[in-house]
């Protein structure tokens, strides 16, 4: 078989899930028009006008981008452990088992302490 | 590829503190406030004394592990039951409730209202728990590691929950945050020079692992310009961390604004595990090169020793005094690494176990005397305290007198023992130094003590508050241990002697 | 071309952080400094990994971008709570700690 088949296959399959979730949300999804939905984005900050205290970034983001950036680099160690976790065997898995383990229980501290809510 | 081996069994002092510490966030997320306290101080206690129960199962061990990054060998055993033992002695001091040590919440601002109604509320600090396991497994990781990466990672576990511990101060918050800020940019920076010498040894060696460093070394003989670069950069981060003159101007500040368990807790096992770091790579990676490291290791203890001592002097705040007479000590440390001998190795062991001790002690009284206000660090408002407490004078003068080295105490032990070690290797010249400096030295901690029992007592609030159990036992045991390892040390120094040894090259 | 042009640019960028770190003020932007070490001494390791045929250099740099990533959360928490109590982040105004 030709090696770039199952490359072919993931890339077919991502295609397909990408437009079955658009078409199934344009056929069940419910419509309520409002403001919101008209602004150019419908989530993050608006361009104009700057926000009140001089154009600064309110200091609810910097809480978010830290736990992005945390969350974000962890996942590093993945990438190596992709090339070579065949060869690795169980304890390969075992030991992903429980990294990913700790990176989730300092997801869940972030989520009872409150980390992900906005106000 | 063959799958990699990991002993868990014998990594376990490691293991089960780090994964106490990660359980014990979960315990942060999960439990309600109210229970929160006794299930963290439970949960780290048991960790702790599992730790040290697991290190005394290895007590044999002498090997490399995890794909040759540790080495556990009868150095790692004694340095890792020391940083058990102390951050054990630290945690009770932490885990004390009557002082209010620590801010309720470190986010709310110094002054605000919202600070005063987590105070009025009753809330408890109690992320310092998981944030000392961290610590702790860091240290206990530190010495044993036998790889720069290892080595790496560890150092920043030891790290970055010390930094955020020294900002949790409850009284004098903004000197408090200023230490945590002061610590971290310096200790960041260090780290940044730590690292880039450990890129050039692998540059040099083409291996991160100490013995591929070694080998090199060995069978390349000469000074290579990626070698000398790599060591030196390497060094600094190290000095940094032991506090070694020139890059000890974070101590004073930080063993000052941190709150005082903290403090204590980080005197004691920072240095041990820092030091362990430092006669690994010294004594058995770059053992080659001995003619190229002693020099500089010479003129930096030298230099260590006097700016301790000597700025030691002119300080005005108990803990200021303490922090320069840590750097001192750090000097005197320096000549164990200076000896290069075997017995320089049981010495230096030795030495960090008595240090520990005195340290915690020491601090642990400095939280006692206390008026309205919190802790009373000014030395003037100490004067007279004999009279009011003579018993908590007595003992502090104890701890004065093992710092300064008086023979009777577990100090004079120490520092006979590791000056004799470099005195035997033939450097005499800091040897000199050493005991010069250790009489420069005992006279500003007979200062306190001659102010303590021969001045009158101020009127001003100034009081030694009765201890809680948890603080009254670490002093307790502190104590016991100065005057035993000084009257009786010699079951002590056997086991340490008949312990220290390198795993074979 | 020659590996060791990375070298040198990579001891140049640390130098630059290393003089930015002595010579700035604010605490943010001598963390951003100390932030350029600690990937000028990436670039030194996955040029070594290179040199060395190795790839443990590359691994290194895994390790330090992580560890770097985690002294960014610890020191912009410091920071943060140093300037909300202060209004300031000039590290010449952290000075309540002198003799």
């Amino acid at each position: 078989m030709n090696p770039y088949v199952p490359i072919l296959v993931i890339g077919a399959i991502g295609f397909g899930f990408a437009i079955i979730s658009v078409v199934a949300g344009y056929l069940t999804g419910p419509r309520r028009y409002n403001r919101a939905k008209a602004e150019a984005y419908e989530c993050g900050i608006e361009p104009t006008p700057p926000a009140a205290g001089g154009g600064r970034f309110p200091i609810k983001y910097f809480l978010t981008a830290m736990l992005f950036i945390i969350f974000d680099i962890e996942i590093v160690f993945l990438y190596p452990w992709a090339v070579s976790f065949d060869q690795l065997g169980l304890f390969g898995i075992v030991e992903m088992f429980l990294f990913i383990l700790t990176v989730f229980v300092a997801y869940t501290y972030v989520w009872r302490r409150g980390g992900l809510e906005w106000d | 590829m063959p799958t990699p081996k990991i002993e868990y069994g014998i990594l376990a002092p490691v293991l089960v503190v780090l994964a106490a510490a990660v359980l014990a966030v979960l315990v942060e997320a999960f439990v309600s406030r109210r229970y929160r306290y006794v299930v963290q101080t439970t949960l780290s206690f048991a960790a702790i004394a599992l730790g040290l129960f697991t290190v005394i199962l290895n007590k044999d061990v002498s090997g490399r592990f995890a794909e040759g990054s540790v080495a556990v060998d009868g150095v790692t055993i004694v340095l890792q039951g020391t940083i058990l033992i102390f951050a054990l002695l630290g945690l009770l001091l932490i885990a004390e409730r009557g002082f209010q040590s620590f801010t309720a919440q470190a986010s709310t601002l110094p002054g605000s209202a919202d600070e005063q109604r987590a105070l009025a509320s009753g809330l408890q600090q109690t992320e310092v728990f998981p944030l000392t396991l961290f610590a702790v497994g860091g240290a206990l990781l530190f010495p044993a590691a036998n790889d720069l990466i290892t080595l790496f990672v560890a150092l920043e576990v030891l790290s970055l929950p010390l930094y955020l511990m020294a900002g949790l101060s409850q009284r004098r918050r903004l000197l408090s945050q200023e230490a945590g800020l002061k610590y971290f940019l310096l200790g960041a920076f260090s780290s940044a020079f730590f690292l880039f010498g450990s890129a050039f040894l692998y540059g040099y060696a083409g291996t991160t692992t100490f013995d591929g460093i070694k080998l090199q070394i060995t069978t390349s003989p000469g000074n290579d310009l990626f070698l000398l670069v790599g060591l030196a950069m390497l060094t600094v981060g190290l000095l940094f961390k032991v506090s070694a003159a020139p890059f000890h101007s974070w101590t004073p500040d930080v063993y000052q604004g941190a709150p005082t368990p903290i403090t204590a807790f980080m005197a004691a096992v920072t240095k041990v595990a820092a030091f362990g770091a430092f006669l690994r790579i010294f004594y058995t990676t770059i053992g080659g090169m001995v003619w190229t490291w002693r020099p500089i290791i010479i003129a930096i203890s030298i230099l260590t020793m006097a700016i301790g001592t000597i700025i030691a002097i002119a300080q005005k705040d108990v803990k200021r005094v303490l922090a320069y007479s840590a750097i001192a000590h750090s000097g005197f440390l320096l000549t164990g690494i200076v000896a290069f001998n075997k017995s320089g190795v049981g010495a230096t062991l030795l030495y960090l176990l008595t240090y520990g001790f005195t340290t915690l002690g020491t601090f642990a009284i400095v939280t006692l005397v206390r008026d309205a206000g919190g802790e009373v660090t000014d030395l003037n408002r100490w004067s007279g305290l004999g009279k009011r407490s003579p018993l908590i004078a007595g003992i502090f003068t104890l701890f004065l007198l093992a710092l300064a080295g008086i023979p009777l105490t577990s100090g004079f032990v120490g520092k006979f023992a590791i000056f004799s070690a470099a005195y035997e290797s033939g450097n005499i010249s800091v040897v000199i130094a050493g005991v010069l400096a250790s009489a420069v030295a005992a006279f500003f901690y007979i200062r306190i003590v001659v102010l303590m029992y021969f001045n009158d007592p101020q009127e001003d609030g100034t009081s030694v508050v009765i201890p809680s159990p948890v603080t009254a036992i670490t002093i307790g045991v502190c104590a016991v241990a100065t005057l035993v390892l000084g009257v009786f040390p010699q079951p002590v120094i056997n086991a340490v002697n008949s312990l220290a040894m390198f795993v074979a090259g | 071309m020659s590996l060791d042009n990375y070298l040198y640019l990579s001891a140049l960028l640390f130098t630059i952080g290393a003089a930015g770190v002595l010579i700035r003020r604010n605490a943010i932007v001598v963390f951003m400094c100390i932030e350029l070490m600690l990937n000028a001494s990436n670039l030194a390791f996955v040029t070594f990994a290179r040199m060395n045929g190795s790839i443990d250099g590359q691994l290194f740099a895994f390790f330090t971008m992580v560890v770097a990533a985690c002294e960014v959360v610890v020191g912009l928490a410091i920071i943060v709570t140093i300037y909300r109590s202060r209004r300031s982040a000039s590290v010449d105004d952290a000075r309540l700690l002198k003799l």
